[in-house]
């Protein structure tokens, strides 16, 4: 998946912006306030996602204005796509692909892999962040996992407010417990069965970057005990049940449901032992730009194509070596990527198209 | 800008109807003011007369002046099966298909999300009907949602306690449609729900 042609309106403080980027690797770079997230923010929401920054729309209009344009033509496995996001303050956000409107949930729209400081935190960080990375990326390869994600959050909402008035006797509380039984059991299987295939991919990379010197393994954890070697469905229901019975007082008690999915975890390791705990922080770093670029490998081998690669302010987080491999590596990648950056000096760039922003403007 | 008290009030109470925004409720008020005051009365007097003639059925729970309904009252009609919808706007649609058995509307929202219970739903009417032993199938007309699979496994539990047979909607393709263009989702649903086609 490409893109060969940006029009920004309005968004945020770009007023009105035409960008060009080549087929790999593309720099912004500019001052601090000038507006290099904004235009990658700018290619984010056309994943029809709402925006990584806030969650109301009416922020990202520039202020001047009461509406922002985001046009773009991009291509994937040789089909052009043409797309039009437009968010009005007094109709409400439109979505056309290929002149036609469509959902902002279109599995169509663009794919992409969002890479910021933050994630640099994925090893050390909470439970809750690699839950997200996890359901992020799941979500845009499955449409089947974002319907059942959707509604386990639901009914856990369900379920929590049921055990709030303590109304655990009630028929209501049986029935939304079996179906939250099932679609947490749904939802572990997919997360399983992608982390087996994500972490192959996840090991490859991390030799390349890690000079072949530590062994990186990943590992779903359960927030809840499985008693037995094989994993399905009816194992997994069964399982969660037992464990959500057992635990009945302690969850009238806190008034929320305490094993699940909403609470699993991804286990990182180096070399056998817990990463968070045992790794350097340079390794950490190290094993957070793996999980980043496994992503988008694992996306080609389920998809057949590459997302975009979308990269905020990462540089400035890491060191003079690692920048170089990191910009070694978009360089001569296959796939499109964009990378912001107050600076990159001392960096050799190769090909790589570079512009700079100054007032939300291309200059 | 302001405007005068019993048109700004007219507007007031149009915005208030589903899919009605300002700027049509706007639209229709100034609309209102321009025709013949005979029409604009006849649509008043409409109004009131829906209130106060239509109500739901005592049986059945659909909506009608007279009760039992005219679908309750129909000697022709299948006393063997009965289909359970959300709203009478479903019984509406059903109606269209030629569907010819009783029907029972619950006339409640249900959505997991805004704290509603089951319990809130009156199934007496219903219950008395299955407890009777004329009804050999229900049919569970909901949406394919999570609110509809919740409310399906509640009717369904208590359909099950009288011993009936009970069968859901299926979901699938759409007549006339084109498998080309059906999501993912959907396919998916209607490849889990094929039959056997030759015998």
């Amino acid at each position: 998946m490409k893109i060969d042609q940006l029009k920004v309106t309005n968004f945020r403080n770009i007023r009105r912006l035409e960008y060009q980027p080549i087929s790999h690797l593309n720099i912004i770079i500019g001052k601090n306030g000038e507006g290099k997230t904004n235009l990658l923010e700018a290619i984010y929401m056309m994943s029809g996602n709402s925006s990584f920054r806030t969650n109301t729309d009416q922020d990202l209009i520039n202020y001047d204005a009461l509406y922002y344009i985001i046009r773009a033509k991009y291509n994937c496995l040789e089909k052009d796509y043409n797309i039009i996001l437009n968010y009005n303050l007094n109709v409400s956000k439109e979505m056309k692909l290929n002149n036609k409107k469509v959902a902002l949930s279109n599995d169509e729209l663009l794919k992409v892999v969002l890479f910021t400081p933050d994630d640099l935190y994925l090893v050390k960080g909470s439970p809750q962040k690699r839950r997200y990375f996890l359901d992020f990326i799941l979500k845009q390869l499955d449409a089947e996992y974002k319907l059942i994600l959707d509604n386990y959050s639901k009914l856990l909402r369900k379920r929590n407010l049921l055990l709030k008035n303590d109304q655990t006797n009630s028929k209501n509380f049986t029935i939304v417990n079996d179906l939250f039984l099932e679609n947490a059991s749904k939802l572990i299987l997919l997360r399983l069965n992608f982390i087996t295939i994500y972490e192959e991919i996840a090991k490859e990379v991390f030799k390349e970057i890690n000079n072949n010197l530590n062994n990186l393994k990943i590992r779903y954890a359960l927030s809840f005990p499985v008693n037995s070697d094989k994993i399905n469905l009816d194992i997994l229901i069964n399982s969660l049940a037992k464990q959500l019975q057992a635990k009945s007082t302690i969850e009238k008690r806190r008034r929320s449901t305490v094993a699940g999915p909403h609470l699993d975890d991804l286990h990182i390791y180096l070399d056998n032992r817990i990463a968070r705990n045992f790794a350097s922080q340079g390794q950490q770093r190290n094993i957070a730009i793996t999980m980043k670029l496994a992503e988008l490998y694992v996306f080609k081998k389920i998809m057949g194509f590459y997302p975009l690669f979308l990269l905020d302010e990462v540089l400035a987080e890491l060191d003079n070596e690692k920048r170089q491999l990191l910009m070694d590596l978009l360089i001569n990648a296959d796939y499109q990527s964009f990378l912001t950056s107050v600076n990159i000096d001392k960096l050799n760039i190769g090909d790589a198209h570079l512009d700079s922003i100054v007032d939300g403007s291309l200059v | 800008m302001r405007l005068v008290r019993p048109l700004e009030n007219l507007i007031d109470q149009l915005v208030k109807l589903p899919t009605i925004g300002p700027k049509t409720a706007q639209r229709l008020a100034l609309f209102l003011l321009k025709v013949p005051e005979d029409e604009a009365k006849a649509l008043a007097e409409a109004i009131l007369e829906v209130r106060l003639q239509v109500f739901p059925c005592s049986v059945c729970g659909y909506l009608t002046d007279l009760d039992p309904c005219y679908i309750c009252q129909d000697a022709k009609r299948d006393k063997n099966i009965i289909c359970v919808t959300e709203e009478a706007s479903d019984v509406i649609s059903i109606e269209r298909t030629g569907y010819n058995g009783q029907y029972f509307v619950l006339n409640k929202e249900f959505h997991v999300m805004e704290g509603h219970d089951l319990d809130e739903i009156n199934l007496d009417s219903l219950e008395d009907k299955l407890a009777s032993g004329e009804i050999k199938e229900v049919i569970l007309a909901f949406n394919p949602d999570v609110d509809g699979e919740i409310m399906a496994r509640y009717l369904a539990s208590i359909a099950e306690a009288h011993q009936v047979k009970v069968t859901r909607l299926a979901h699938g393709l759409p007549v006339g449609g084109d498998i080309e263009f059906t999501d993912e989702l959907t396919l998916r649903r209607a490849i889990e729900g094929r039959y056997e086609f030759m015998e």
